[in-house]
């Protein structure tokens, strides 16, 4: 895993500057952050597990224009590294546990980086309302150029903070079942939480039974 | 093609590098749309184009996937000579539509929709063919709605608010929501099951009265705690916990 560290940083950096910087194709997503992660660190298996775990946090928020959300790529990431290696479900719990303050910190440092931009907005206030091209395009590229630095740290952070938990945390079996079985209840809880705002009172709460309802039946017949 | 325009589409993909509390996106649109301003009749050295983006710098906030309509009909108003006042009318009276229409669109409908269907095929057939489907499904009514939204707003210009108008999107509006809650209840059930197939019955009860607690917390006693705080307060208790258990 130490040997894929590089590809993870520059990965985590790419899945944090597309939360709303550079693109926004969703590569930041964490069923598709941690997926690739998991390829990274070699081992696939973890990184779907954490990955798939993490986007049902993901569905509770949506990124509408100046809200306050996780940065769920980077925190992917962090968490798939933590549990690569680790056998079926040991892994899960201190890794979901990695990236939920992995993305809280992403969360904070997206208001700092937007604070800064708007300090950088005031600075070259005279540049901006003369219409100035080049004075627009500094403003913007020093734009990239911080959210680019905010997603290395925090992917950096991320990374560092899961080497220390998989070599000094001590799990028992036990242990390790237990936080994994808590941390797939809270991402369900969650999951649920988000689609029932996402419901409203309308139709579209209907159509949420409903589906929960189809769900339950294709799982009974699998 | 107009001149300019892919190099307007390709700005409005880091429209939200400079997002900020005092012109939200402003600065990022004037920046999207200053390639279509530069064949103005005098060109960049003519006083209209430092006003049209002295104007469109200031503030502004709109879905970033429809700021592109914004740029083109702003530009277009320009070229075709309306009245300073007239043009921020216009730019003003965009910042509700398109703001509101793209967040209904995308965020409570599309993305969801499209994360849903990516783990249904993920938890039931194979998980990189799931993150493939979401990336490919998602995008494509992502990059649609860009392309579409540039060229609608070059073309209409000061009638830009018609296109809002337009049949797909509110077909769009009517169904998306609906949609996205059936494919997210779908997908609900089958990724829990995915997820605890290992676990053993104890273990799945047990999660299952965590859901149930966190249901609890989120609907009723926190409702204003945000799902990654819950899920901090909750994991990290367990591992607390997990640690001290022998």
């Amino acid at each position: 895993m130490i040997g894929a560290l590089p590809w993870l940083l520059l990965w985590g950096t790419i899945a944090g500057l597309d939360l709303a910087t550079v693109g926004q194709v969703m590569v930041g997503r964490p069923m598709v952050s941690g997926i690739v992660a998991g390829i990274l660190a070699g081992d696939p298996a973890a990184g779907a597990l954490v990955g798939i775990t993490l986007e049902l946090f993901a569905l509770d928020l949506l990124p509408v224009g100046g809200a306050r959300y996780p940065d769920y790529g980077p925190a992917a990431v962090a968490g798939a590294a933590t549990a690569a290696g680790a056998p079926g479900l040991l892994g899960l719990g201190p890794a979901i546990a990695v990236a939920l303050v992995v993305g809280y910190v992403g969360e904070v440092t997206v208001q700092m980086v937007r604070r800064m931009n708007s300090t950088d907005v005031q600075r070259r206030r005279a540049e901006l309302d003369a219409g100035d091209p080049a004075g627009i395009r500094r403003v913007q590229w020093r734009g990239i150029a911080r959210d680019t630095i905010r997603a290395l740290a925090v992917t950096l952070a991320g990374l560092a903070l899961a080497v220390a938990v998989r070599r000094w945390l001590p799990l028992s079996l036990r242990g390790a079942v237990l936080v994994a079985t808590v941390a797939v209840g809270a991402a369900v809880a969650v999951a649920v939480t988000g689609a029932l705002r996402l419901g409203g009172r309308g139709p579209a709460r209907a159509w949420l039974v409903a589906g929960i309802v189809g769900g339950i039946v294709w799982v009974a017949l699998q | 093609m107009k001149r300019g325009m892919l190099h307007a589409w390709m700005r409005t993909l880091i429209v939200q590098a400079s997002w900020n509390y005092d012109r939200m996106v402003g600065v990022g649109v004037a920046y999207a749309m200053e390639p279509l301003l530069r064949d103005l009749p005098g060109g960049p050295s003519n006083g209209r184009y430092r006003a049209a983006l002295r104007r469109v710098a200031g503030f502004f906030n709109a879905h970033p996937y429809l700021t592109g309509m914004a740029a083109g009909a702003l530009a277009r108003a320009e070229h075709d000579g309306v009245p300073e006042a007239q043009a921020d009318r216009l730019r003003h009276a965009l910042i509700g539509p398109l703001g509101s229409v793209g967040d209904q669109l995308i965020w409570a409908a599309w993305l969801p929709l499209s994360a849903a269907v990516g783990l249904i095929v993920a938890v039931t057939w194979s998980v990189p063919a799931g993150a493939v489907t979401f990336l490919v499904l998602y995008n494509v009514v992502h990059l649609a709605l860009r392309t579409w939204g540039l060229s609608v707003g070059w073309r209409a210009g000061m009638g830009v608010a018609g296109a809002l108008g337009s049949r797909v999107l509110h077909a769009g509006l009517r169904v998306g929501a609906m949609a996205a809650s059936f494919a997210i209840g779908l997908a609900l059930p089958l990724v829990s099951s995915w997820l605890m197939r290992q676990f053993g019955a104890g273990e799945r009860l047990s999660a299952g009265g965590v859901a149930a607690l966190g249901l609890v917390l989120t609907r009723i006693l926190v409702p204003r705690v945000s799902g990654v705080k819950l899920g901090l307060v909750l994991v990290l208790t367990a591992l607390a916990v997990g640690a001290l258990w022998r």
